[in-house]
């Protein structure tokens, strides 16, 4: 416990952010968010924006599986209802970019909820299997309901606009992308200082007790499914605006596997571990290729050769990580932050 | 005035004259950039080490040459482990770092994205791994080159020479369920009818899928003449083969340019033999006289060149000739006139890299060969002249 930051009611003591300095640096990382379009280029956007829609579909998945205790494969498949909705919207009924959103996030929170009625009877790698299978069955109808999905080729769709304005650029759409990630993860992290947090994380300790102590199985995982794949359809539907052409293949199960590694790398049941994450999962091997890049001018086949040598690496650092740090990302900063709580005090 | 302020002034008036000539110089000869989103790892690298290999090799031999008109022509590559949102990173990252006035994609699904944006910058022209129908078209596309004929035009190319080989065949299509897969089945369709072909066949597997003895049993029932696979690279293809001459079929079975690697075909094992399909390029092998860039490829390279490598060279080869023409016609190098300089290609001789000369219709090269393995040679062979579309 940090020294000097003594609780004197529960309120207090469940607060996100408990001392002034953390107040501040909140208030930095917001002033910094606000300023970095106008700060880098877009190619440093890009990425930027691609980290915060993984972010939003891993905290997702972290409620689910990190907090509930659900192994679940079928994120990628929940992102792409949420792409098809918002694409099918923005083509067919051109309404604003919230509304798809929101009616994205809610027709995947729906399919979450039937992919989730396995769970009552089934946990571990069954699940897993179980949500396999719906991405299966997802991915089929996403390739075969020709007249809504356009079939293997896919939709195109247009640009999200905001007072007339076409948002393409990253410079653009990153104003829809950041404010969204931000209030998502303001609201994960509020959804565990609430009776309906509480009992997800009661059902990932001990099922059986939880039902014990009063929760509803059904009613509480089921939820945990819904706003899981909320979150995914959210991230589904910022990635049509992002890159507005939607294909089948473009959430295919690799992408699920992806997250589920980012919440394992990131750690588990902690917001900040599905940050850290999907931050680490898409940088790292951005990072690898800009070393593989430097060598360029003085190495012309440096790309062709080092390419398979940067996947080694990549592979190589999760698993450094999963051995030295079982506990995920998060833990390492923790101890980080513990290290300064305590400085020049050590314990 | 003292010899050495007399040597200093000249020297002076000799280093601006130098310098300013100098800068002139560079203005004049700007570098030609070739952005390229290359899969140099996943599922596609198999290709993409080629395609990088052969857009190399073909920068080396133009810059050798002296470059497009005296430009030096620069390639950019970037690993995208056959990833979309890898390869828009990368394509955001190259035109963030240079000014690029050609661009290489990875797959269809990269093109499609990635051409509004081509079309907003206005400043280069798109090629890539991709053959799909989708993109040969002028109007949607106005900033894509496809290195050869779309994939409809393949399966077109093989049609025509079927109906060439035995008018009234019956023919069957099978094809992966995927965007690639699917992609010339109308087309082939409707070509079918034209030339007085039989398709009423028409199979998807799903992708991945390696039981095929459902799909064979339905070859079986058919007894088509002709069986051509479309989004293969090379499983399941053999499977089918294999059961199919093991119920004892006759039918002969074509591939399109992915299934056409000759070392590819040559892991097909002893079912390889008499496999055909069309290629838009020759071989690295090819006995074809006067060639002098597949001469000079062998030059550089004395093992076997895939034919992603071919195709790398050749959309290389292309796209320096469309910069070369804009850059003769005086105009500026902007994706409009680099495609207007590309559509002015006719009768263009690629030193053996295609047999005979080509040009460019539309936003494609609509040209092929057939080609048969030969298990006693372990090559393909020629089958047929080259086929042009119109």
């Amino acid at each position: 416990m940090r020294i000097g930051t003594a609780k004197e009611n529960y309120i207090a003591d469940e607060a996100l952010f408990d001392t002034n300095i953390q107040r501040g640096w909140m208030v930095a990382l917001m002033i910094a968010l606000f300023a970095l379009p106008f700060m880098t280029g877009q190619y440093a956007l890009y990425l930027i924006c691609l980290v915060m829609i993984n972010i939003v579909s891993t905290t997702g998945l972290n409620i689910l599986t990190g907090f509930t205790g659900l192994v679940s494969l079928g994120q990628a498949a929940f992102m792409g209802v949420g792409a098809y909705i918002v694409a099918i919207m923005e083509i067919h009924l051109g309404t604003p970019f919230l509304l798809n959103l929101l009616v994205a996030g809610s027709g995947a929170a729906l399919v979450g909820i039937v992919v989730g009625l396995p769970s009552l009877r089934v946990k571990g790698l069954y699940l897993a299997i179980a949500t396999i299978a719906a991405s299966v069955i997802l991915h089929f109808i996403f390739a075969n309901w020709t007249s809504m999905t356009g079939g293997v080729s896919g939709l195109s769709m247009p640009p999200a606009s905001l007072f007339g304005m076409e948002l393409i650029q990253p410079n653009q759409v990153y104003w829809i992308i950041m404010p969204i990630t931000v209030l998502m993860l303001f609201g994960a992290a509020n959804l565990f200082r609430t009776r309906i947090g509480r009992a997800f994380i009661a059902i990932r300790d001990r099922d059986i007790s939880a039902e014990v102590l009063g929760i509803r199985l059904l009613r509480f995982k089921l939820m945990s499914f819904a706003i899981s794949s909320f979150y995914a359809g959210v991230a589904g539907g910022l990635w049509a605006y992002f890159f507005r052409v939607i294909t089948p293949e473009s959430f295919p199960l690799l992408m699920s596997i992806f997250f589920l590694a980012a919440i394992i790398v990131g750690g588990m049941g902690s917001i900040l571990g599905g940050i850290l994450g999907a931050i680490f999962m898409t940088m790292v091997p951005e990072i690898l290729k800009m070393m593989v890049g430097v060598l360029s001018p003085i190495w012309p086949d440096a790309v062709a050769v080092m390419s398979p040598v940067r996947v080694v690496v990549f592979g190589a650092l999760i698993i450094f990580f999963l051995i030295f740090e079982p506990d995920g990302l998060a833990e390492i900063w923790r101890n980080i932050r513990r290290f300064f709580h305590l400085w020049p005090f050590k314990t | 005035m003292s010899i050495f302020k007399i040597a200093k002034h000249v020297t002076g008036a000799l280093l601006a004259a130098g310098l300013l000539s100098g800068a002139a110089h560079a203005e004049d000869k700007k570098d030609i950039v070739l952005g390229g989103s290359i899969p140099m790892t996943g599922v596609f690298a198999f290709a993409g080490v080629g395609i990088h290999a052969g857009i190399t090799d073909a920068t080396k031999i133009i810059n050798d040459n002296g470059g497009i008109e005296g430009h030096k022509l620069v390639y950019v590559p970037e690993d995208t482990a056959y990833k979309v949102d890898a390869s828009v990173a990368a394509f955001n990252k190259i035109t963030s770092q240079h000014d690029v006035n050609l661009y290489y994609g990875d797959s269809t699904g990269f093109s499609k994205t990635i051409s509004p944006e081509v079309d907003r910058l206005g400043k280069m022209v798109l090629t890539g791994a991709s053959f799909a129908s989708e993109l040969n078209d002028s109007a949607k596309f106005p900033n894509i080159f496809i290195p050869g004929p779309s994939y409809t035009d393949m399966v077109g190319i093989l049609l025509k020479h079927i109906a060439k080989e035995k008018p009234g065949a019956k023919v069957g299509l099978v094809h992966s369920e995927t965007e690639f897969g699917r992609d010339p089945v109308d087309g082939a369709k409707a070509m079918a009818k034209e030339l007085g072909l039989d398709m009423s066949l028409i199979i998807s597997t799903a992708p991945g899928g390696v039981d095929v003895s459902t799909e064979v049993l339905k070859i079986r029932r058919a007894r088509p003449d002709f069986v051509i696979f479309h989004g293969y690279v090379l499983a399941p293809i053999p499977e089918f083969i294999t059961q199919a001459r093991a119920m004892g079929l006759t039918t002969k079975f074509m591939g399109t340019f992915w299934s056409m690697d000759n070392s590819m075909v040559g892991k097909m094992g002893d079912v390889a033999d008499g496999f055909m399909g069309v290629m838009p390029y020759n071989y690295y092998f090819s006995e074809q006289k006067n060639a002098p860039m597949l001469d000079k490829i062998r030059s550089m390279r004395d093992t076997y060149q895939s034919n992603a490598y071919m195709q790398g060279f050749f959309s290389t080869m292309m796209l320096a000739e469309g910069v070369r023409n804009t850059l003769k016609a005086g105009k500026e190098l902007n994706g409009t006139n680099i495609k207007a300089g590309l559509q002015e290609i006719k009768d263009f001789d690629t030193g053996g890299i295609i047999g005979v000369p080509v040009s460019v219709k539309g936003n494609s090269v609509p040209i092929g060969r057939v080609y048969t393995y030969d298990l006693s040679k372990k090559q393909m062979v020629p089958t047929s002249d080259w086929i042009h579309l119109d």
